[in-house]
């Protein structure tokens, strides 16, 4: 059993109905098996097309899916912001590799978290899910499309060649039962405006050519009927609600993992596919006497003040990441050194358990 | 389909005064009207530029996208609706077309059932009339243009990429019915509207003609293109349920390395391997690592074992290596550590001394990792060999594979 195979599997079975693609490697999986599994499947010619065609469907009322890698994430990243404006659900899976540019393709990484932290211009939040085992990729799929759908915003599953094609025997009956998220448009105060929202801050959905009411979708500043607007007051709040209605109700959709211990004033943070080194690193630490609890972080961004509290709550903490300089790490404490702050940081191959347990003693 | 609305908003016209964008929008509503179409049986596509303000103009459904991928967001929303009550109509100008001509290929290509208006005036109206790509010699003569290359002939392309219609109208007053017929038409319709931009233009239009580009229309009779919906089944449906059934003697996790050749068969020897170890009760990982280039070169696979749940899946120190050809043992070579067993083929050239068996010789190039692994399992004792052969039952190449695990008794 491999990582794509069950969030391909979750995907569907969470309700998403199409898969639109470009292979590139180390995603490969996903095109295989959504080829097989989506009760829709599109080959793009391009990545512009991939994301293009993603947001029509979105738009007429589906939910797409793709899957990438940094440079099929570059192409897209003009739609992405197209997507994020409109306030389209659809989940993008992007399977990170040694960068920088086309870098090593079969080479796996950690390096793409920057980018997508600042990929909405004017630094708005995109919800981005991390697995780092075969349960999380089940739960966060599934997750993802809910989020999506709930949210109206793309979603991102960031993980990396490790965990999406790495073999592993696994019992799938340990995971829970999905459902298809259901679609139903909301109560709306009438008359219906596509983008006028109620307290929840996310407008009711009506898909373009439904013969209730009229719809219009816009990527530029736009007021509440979706026409273009530059600079009304309407306009501008409904551009600050699409940063509101993530980082005001993150909470909905923030998952970590932490194994705390008790008196244990270390603390060592993860995702992805360091968390399972990092697991490893920590369970040698106990067996060695010392005490340390362990963070892994599922939902990267927006950060959750619920994060930031458990990190405080430690007196010194240990980052382990697969890239050059700890780029989670920055996002919580910037790039300044910090006394109480270290990384545990591999480029180029996997970070190993006694790397961290190494960083973690000196 | 609804006939009762109106297609077009009384909303004001944005345009400049004289400018042909605004008799396009009228005569494409007049056009969707005329053939029966009600203001939500059409979805409006619009691009970026001076085209890009036609949406408060449509009460129909509107999707005002980027600069120039519009036909790419139109065959989007076709195929998404999937519904040929429904028509989308994409507008978009000159700029927007070479911008993204590709999309315009690929709906031509695939025949998407939607209807592309390219209001060509020759120039980037928004950022100052500089040339495009659709500009002609004679026009950029005329604006004193350096570039003397030929525009693109977007209805040529339309059609060479296989469009079932694709045509250009340089008088506007024919624009209303050439539209009718592109509409109408199954398939991909391309409109091309040549007009002039009063503000960056020309100062007369009776000097249109001059500068344009001949009408041309083209037919292509293919089928409408469609995304194909079909019933699938779980993709747990087809994944080999192993249940214990066999008994294993490692206490510690054991890491193991296979390393052979591209068509080796290294890959399926390691799941095997791995698939092998569940049965016994284990554990198992099992991954691979080989060059982009996947037919050629070398071919390693890794393979851990454990009684207790495994996390990380990187071996640090491997503790077995099995290389059966070269390629793999350059691989593989540096990774022994001062607690691996190592065992090569005899074909293989090491100055240490590793045991060395004749796999190749026994099982051929296909055989060889799997009888490594047979002569190691049998060796090491850690589970029985028996595993392995339960694997394999009912596999199409079983005989062949049974005589490789077989054939390590040989040696």
């Amino acid at each position: 059993m491999d990582a794509s195979r069950i969030m391909t599997e979750a995907l569907v079975q969470s309700g998403a109905d199409v898969f639109i693609g470009y292979p590139i490697t180390p995603s490969n999986l996903f095109y295989a098996y959504s080829k097989e599994r989506f009760p829709e499947f599109l080959a793009g010619p391009d990545e512009i097309s991939v994301l293009q065609w993603m947001c029509g469907y979105s738009a007429a009322g589906k939910i797409p899916v793709t899957a990438t890698s940094f440079p099929g994430l570059a192409l897209m990243t003009e739609t992405l912001n197209m997507a994020y404006m409109m306030e389209l659900p659809m989940v993008l899976v992007i399977v990170q590799r040694l960068g920088p540019s086309t870098g090593s393709a079969t080479t796996g990484a950690q390096g793409d978290l920057k980018f997508l932290d600042g990929v909405i211009s004017g630094g708005l939040p995109l919800p981005i899910f991390s697995p780092s085992n075969f349960k999380d990729a089940w739960t966060l799929a599934s997750e993802a499309v809910k989020t999506a759908v709930e949210f109206r915003t793309p979603v991102i599953v960031l993980t990396s060649k490790e965990l999406v094609m790495t073999q592993k025997g696994f019992d799938i009956n340990t995971l829970e039962p999905l459902h298809k998220i259901d679609r139903t448009p909301k109560e709306f105060e009438k008359p219906y405006q596509p983008y006028k929202a109620g307290q929840d801050r996310v407008p009711t959905f009506y898909p373009l050519g439904n013969d209730e009411h009229q719809t219009r979708f816009n990527a530029s500043t736009h007021d509440n009927d979706g026409l273009i607007r530059k600079g009304t007051p309407e306009s501008l709040a409904n551009t600050w609600r699409l940063r509101e209605k993530l980082e005001k109700r993150v909470d909905e959709f923030t998952f970590y993992e932490l194994d705390t211990e008790k008196d244990a004033t270390n603390l060592i943070v993860s995702w992805g596919v360091t968390a399972d080194a990092s697991k490893d690193a920590v369970q040698f630490i106990r067996s060695k006497g010392h005490k340390v609890s362990l963070l892994i972080v599922k939902t990267i961004l927006p950060i959750s003040s619920k994060i930031y509290e458990i990190i405080d709550s430690y007196k010194k903490v240990l980052f382990s990441e697969e890239n050059m300089s700890g780029l989670y790490k920055e996002m919580i404490f910037g790039k300044r050194n910090n006394p109480n702050v270290k990384t545990a940081t591999k480029f180029g191959s996997m970070l190993t358990p006694s790397e961290i347990e190494e960083k973690f003693f000196n | 389909m609804e006939t009762a609305e109106r297609i077009v908003t009384k909303a004001k016209m944005p345009f400049c005064p004289g400018c042909g964008h605004g008799v396009c929008v009228k005569s494409t509503s007049k056009a969707l009207e005329n053939l029966g179409y009600g203001a939500k049986d059409v979805v409006m596509v619009s691009d970026i530029g001076c085209s890009g303000l036609v949406d408060p103009l449509f009460a129909t459904h509107t999707i005002h996208g980027l600069h120039g991928r519009s036909p790419a967001l139109g065959v989007g929303v076709t195929l998404g609706l999937n519904n040929p009550n429904k028509k989308v109509i994409v507008i978009q100008g000159d700029g927007g077309a070479t911008i993204g001509l590709q999309h315009i290929l690929e709906a031509s290509r695939r025949n998407v059932d939607m209807t592309l208006i390219v209001l060509n005036n020759l120039l980037y109206g928004m950022t100052g009339g500089q040339m495009s790509g659709l500009s002609t010699s004679e026009f950029k003569q005329y604006k004193h243009s350096d570039d003397n290359a030929e525009p693109y002939d977007v209805v040529n392309l339309a059609h060479q990429s296989g469009a079932a219609f694709s045509v250009r109208v340089n008088n506007i007053s024919n624009f209303e019915n050439t539209l009718k017929e592109a509409i109408e038409t199954p398939g991909f319709s391309l409109v091309e509207l040549s007009s002039l931009c009063t503000s960056h233009g020309m100062k007369k239009i009776s000097e249109l003609k001059n500068y344009i580009v001949e009408e041309e229309k083209f037919t292509n009779n293919r089928p409408v293109g469609v995304s194909l919906r079909r019933d699938t089944a779980s993709l747990f449906n087809r994944t080999k349920i192993l249940t214990f059934q066999f008994n294993s003697n490692i206490s510690e996790t054991i890491g193991v390395v296979i390393a052979g050749s591209a068509g080796g068969g290294i890959q399926s020897a390691a799941k095997m391997l791995a698939q092998a170890g569940i049965l016994s009760g284990l554990h198992a990982t099992m991954k691979g690592e080989y060059p982009i280039t996947v037919g050629t070169g070398f071919s390693v696979a890794e393979v851990i074992l454990s009684k207790k749940p495994i996390y990380f899946t990187g071996l640090e120190k491997p503790s077995v290596i099995l290389a059966v050809t070269e390629d793999g043992w350059n691989k593989v070579k540096n990774r022994i550590s001062e607690t691996s067993k190592v065992f090569v083929d005899a074909k293989i050239s090491t100055e240490s001394s590793f045991e060395t068996k004749e796999f190749l010789k026994e099982s051929g190039k296909k055989g060889a990792a799997l009888s490594a692994i047979s002569y190691w399992i049998s060796k090491s004792n850690i589970f029985p060999v028996e595993a392995l052969l339960k694997v394999i039952e009912g596999s199409k190449y079983e005989e062949s594979l049974r005589s490789a695990i077989k054939s390590a008794e040989n040696l």
